[in-house]
C-alpha cells in the first residue's frame, strides 16, 4: 500500500474525519438543491453568502451550549438543565434591565454570576455530595424552568432592549454575525482547556475511572465543578446571545435546547460513558446540525411541504442512531472475526 | 432487615399535603373532581410502573413521551376508522411493545448507552409524528369516550387498570423469579450473567414492557377526551422519572419498590391542583417539582452512607 492510502486509511478511522465528510457532503448537496436564481436575477438559498452568516448566528446559542457540554461528558456526567439556565438567565437578565433599572452591562454581568450560581448549584450537590448527575440536573432543569415561569407569572416577556445591545445578536462585526466572534473565542478557549491543560487531562481521567483520579492525586471535586460552573457561565451568556437575537427575553427560551446540545456533542464523538472525546468533534457535531437544519429549509419540495424542522429532527435523530449504531457494531464485528481467527486450529503456534 | 424509610417519609409529606388541604382547601377532596383527578393521572401510573423497571435494570428511557404520543395518535385513527375498541387496545400495546423492542435491542444487542439511544428514538418518533400528522387532531367517533359507560364509571374503570397493572407489576417484582432478575441484572449485570441469567434478554424485556406500558396508558388518556392531541406525551417522561426518583427507586439500578413509585406520583401529581386550592400561583409548580427531586437525591446521599 502507498503512503498517500495509508494516511487516508489512518485518517478515516478518525471519528472527526468521517463526520467533516458527511459535513461536506451535506453542504454540496444543500449548495446544488438550495440554490437558485430568483425572477430578479439575484442568487437566493442556501448557497449565499447571507444564508450562511444566518446559519453561524442561529447555531451559536446551542454551539455555546454544546462546547461546554464536552467537558462535562467527558468526566461521564451530564447536564440536563442548561437549556431551562438559559431560559432562567434570560427572565433574570430581563428584570434587572427592565424592573431593577440597571444598565444593560451590569444586568448583563450580574447575570453571568447569576449563571455561575446556578451552575454552582449542579457542582455542589455532584461534585460535593457526588450525586447523580442524570438526576440531580433532572431536578436542577425543572427547578430553574420553574423559577423562570414563576418570575414572569408565566405571562410577562420583556422587550425594548437598546439597540446597542440588539446589536449583539443582530449585526455583523468584520464580516461575522457579532455572536459569531464571542463562540469563537469560547470554543478557543474550551478547546485550550480541554486539549492543552492539566485540567482538560484531568476531565478524561475522570471519566475513565473516579477512582483512578482520586488515587493518582488529581483534584477530582474542584475538577467536576469547574466543569458545571463553566457550563453554568457559558448558559448564561447564550441567553444574553439569545436574548439580543430575538429581541425579548420570555421564561420559554432555550426550551429542548439541552437535547440539541448533547446530540451534537455524541455525534461528535464524544463518549456518554466519558473519558473519550474533543472539542473538534463537538464543532463539527454543531455544524453538521446547524447546516442540516438550515439547508433542508432552502430545499424547494421541502418549502413545499412545510416541514424544514420536522425533517431536520428526524434526520438529526436518524443521524445520531446511525453514527453510534454503525460504531457499536463495528466493535461487534471485529469480535466476531477475532473469534473465529482464534477458534479454529487446536492450539495456534506461538511466534 | 429492609427500611421502608423512603417509603414513610414520602408519606408522610404527602399525608402532610393532605391535612394542610383538609384544614384550609376542603373543596380539594369533593368526590367528582378529585376522581376526575386521579384518572388523569391514571396513565401516568401505568408508565411509572413500566420506567421503575427500566430503571432497575440500570438503564433509562427519555422516549416514552413520543412512545406515548405514537400509541395515542394510532389508537385514535384506528378507532376513527372503526375498529372495536377490543382490537385497538392490543394493537396499541403491541405498537408500544415494538418501539420500546427498538431501544431494547439498540441498548441490550449492541451495548449502546441506554440515555442517548432514547434520546435519539425520541426525537426521531416525536418529529416523525409531526411531520406525519402536522399537529392535526384526531376526532373519535361516538361510544370511544369513557367506552360509552358515562363519565363517573369510565373514571372508574381507569383507576381500577392502573390499579390492577400496578398490583401486578409490584407482586411480580417482589415474587417472582423473572421480578427479581430484574434486581439482579440492575445491581450488578456481570454477576447476574455468571449466576446463570441472561441480562441482555432481562434488559430487553424491560424496555418492551415499558413500551406496552406506554400503549395502554395510551389508550386510557385516549378515551378520557373527545380528541386525540398528538401532544398528549411530550414532557410524560420527565414527570414519570420525576416520580420514580421521589419514590426512591435508584438511578444506580437495583434499588426500590412499586409502592415508593406510587406515592411519590401521587405527591407530584397533587402539587399543582394544591396549588390552586391553596390559591398560590400555579407558576411555581415546576420550580417545586424540581426542588422535591433534588431534596430526594439529597436524601439518597444520607441513605447511602448509613447502608454499607
Amino acid at each position: 500500500m502507498t503512503r498517500g492510502a495509508e494516511l487516508i486509511r489512518a485518517g478515516w478511522r478518525r471519528h472527526e474525519v468521517r463526520l467533516l465528510a458527511v459535513l461536506v457532503a451535506e453542504w454540496l448537496v444543500f449548495y446544488y438543491c438550495g440554490t437558485s436564481v430568483n425572477r430578479h436575477g439575484v442568487v437566493v438559498g442556501f448557497g449565499t453568502l447571507e444564508r450562511q452568516g444566518d446559519i453561524l448566528r442561529h447555531s451559536c446559542e446551542i454551539g455555546l451550549l454544546a462546547l461546554v457540554l464536552t467537558p462535562v461528558i467527558l468526566t461521564a456526567g451530564i447536564d440536563l438543565s442548561v437549556g431551562s439556565l438559559l431560559g432562567l438567565c434570560a427572565v433574570v437578565f430581563g428584570q434587572l434591565w427592565h424592573d431593577a433599572g440597571l444598565s444593560v452591562g451590569a444586568a448583563a454581568a450580574l447575570t453571568l454570576v447569576a449563571g455561575a450560581l446556578a451552575g454552582g448549584l449542579n457542582a455542589g450537590l455532584i461534585a460535593g455530595l457526588r450525586l447523580p448527575p442524570l438526576i440531580v440536573t433532572l431536578g436542577t432543569y425543572s427547578l430553574f424552568r420553574g423559577l423562570a415561569e414563576a418570575l414572569t407569572r408565566g405571562a410577562v416577556t420583556y422587550t425594548d432592549f437598546p439597540a446597542g445591545f440588539l446589536a449583539l445578536g443582530q449585526d455583523r462585526a468584520l464580516g461575522l454575525p457579532v455572536q459569531a466572534w464571542a463562540f469563537l473565542a469560547v470554543a478557543a478557549a474550551v478547546w485550550v482547556l480541554v486539549h492543552r491543560t492539566m485540567t482538560g487531562r484531568a476531565f478524561r481521567v475522570i471519566g475513565f475511572s473516579p477512582e483512578g483520579a482520586r488515587y493518582a492525586g488529581l483534584p477530582v471535586r474542584r475538577t467536576l465543578a469547574l466543569a458545571y460552573v463553566l457550563a453554568g457561565v457559558v448558559a448564561a451568556l447564550a441567553a444574553l446571545i439569545y436574548t439580543a437575537r430575538i429581541g425579548q427575553a420570555k421564561a420559554d427560551a432555550g426550551t429542548g435546547y439541552e437535547l440539541s446540545a448533547i446530540a451534537a456533542v455524541v455525534l461528535g464523538g464524544t463518549s456518554i460513558f466519558g473519558g473519550r472525546g474533543s472539542v473538534t468533534g463537538t464543532l463539527l457535531g454543531v455544524a453538521a446540525i446547524a447546516v442540516l437544519q438550515n439547508g433542508l429549509a432552502t430545499i424547494p419540495v421541502v418549502i413545499r411541504l412545510n416541514a424544514a424542522g420536522e425533517i431536520a429532527g428526524l434526520l438529526t435523530g436518524a443521524l445520531l442512531l446511525g453514527a453510534l449504531s454503525a460504531e457499536a457494531a463495528a466493535k461487534v464485528l471485529s469480535q466476531l472475526r477475532r473469534r473465529r481467527q482464534s477458534a479454529p486450529g487446536p492450539n495456534p503456534v506461538a511466534p | 432487615m429492609k427500611s421502608y424509610a423512603r417509603e414513610l417519609a414520602v408519606a408522610a409529606v404527602l399525608g402532610l399535603l393532605l391535612v394542610v388541604l383538609a384544614v384550609w382547601a376542603p373543596a380539594f377532596f369533593e368526590p367528582a373532581p378529585l376522581r376526575s383527578l386521579l384518572a388523569r393521572e391514571a396513565p401516568t401510573l401505568v408508565v411509572a410502573c413500566g420506567m421503575a423497571l427500566v430503571i432497575l435494570t440500570r438503564q433509562i428511557d427519555i422516549s416514552v413521551g413520543s412512545q406515548f404520543s405514537a400509541c395515542s395518535v394510532a389508537a385514535g385513527l384506528l378507532a376513527a376508522a372503526g375498529w372495536p375498541m377490543g382490537l385497538v387496545l392490543p394493537a396499541a400495546v403491541a405498537l408500544g411493545a415494538v418501539l420500546g423492542a427498538v431501544n431494547g435491542a439498540l441498548v441490550a444487542g449492541l451495548g449502546l448507552p441506554s440515555i442517548v439511544v432514547t434520546l435519539a428514538t425520541m426525537v426521531t418518533l416525536r418529529q416523525g409524528l409531526n411531520l406525519a400528522r402536522q399537529g392535526e387532531f384526531v376526532n373519535l367517533p361516538d361510544g370511544v369516550q369513557w367506552l360509552g359507560l358515562g363519565q363517573s364509571a369510565g373514571q372508574g374503570m381507569l383507576l381500577l387498570v392502573a390499579g390492577a397493572v400496578f398490583v401486578t407489576l409490584a407482586l411480580a417484582l417482589r415474587h417472582l423469579a423473572a421480578g427479581r432478575h430484574v434486581y439482579a441484572v440492575g445491581s450488578d449485570a456481570e454477576a447476574a450473567r455468571l449466576a446463570g441469567l441472561r441480562p441482555r434478554r432481562v434488559t430487553l424485556a424491560a424496555f418492551m414492557l415499558l413500551g406496552a406500558c406506554a400503549g395502554l396508558a395510551a389508550v386510557m388518556n385516549v378515551v378520557q377526551s373527545p380528541q386525540v392531541q398528538p401532544l398528549a406525551g411530550s414532557g410524560l417522561e420527565l414527570k414519570v422519572i420525576a416520580a420514580v426518583v421521589v419514590g426512591g427507586v435508584a438511578i444506580s439500578g437495583g434499588r426500590g419498590r412499586l409502592g415508593g413509585v406510587f406515592l411519590g406520583l401521587l405527591l407530584l401529581a397533587f402539587i399543582s391542583p394544591a396549588l390552586t386550592h391553596l390559591h398560590i400561583e400555579a407558576y411555581w409548580e415546576k420550580a417545586i417539582q424540581g426542588a422535591i427531586i433534588l431534596l430526594a437525591v439529597l436524601a439518597d446521599a444520607g441513605r447511602k452512607e448509613d447502608s454499607p
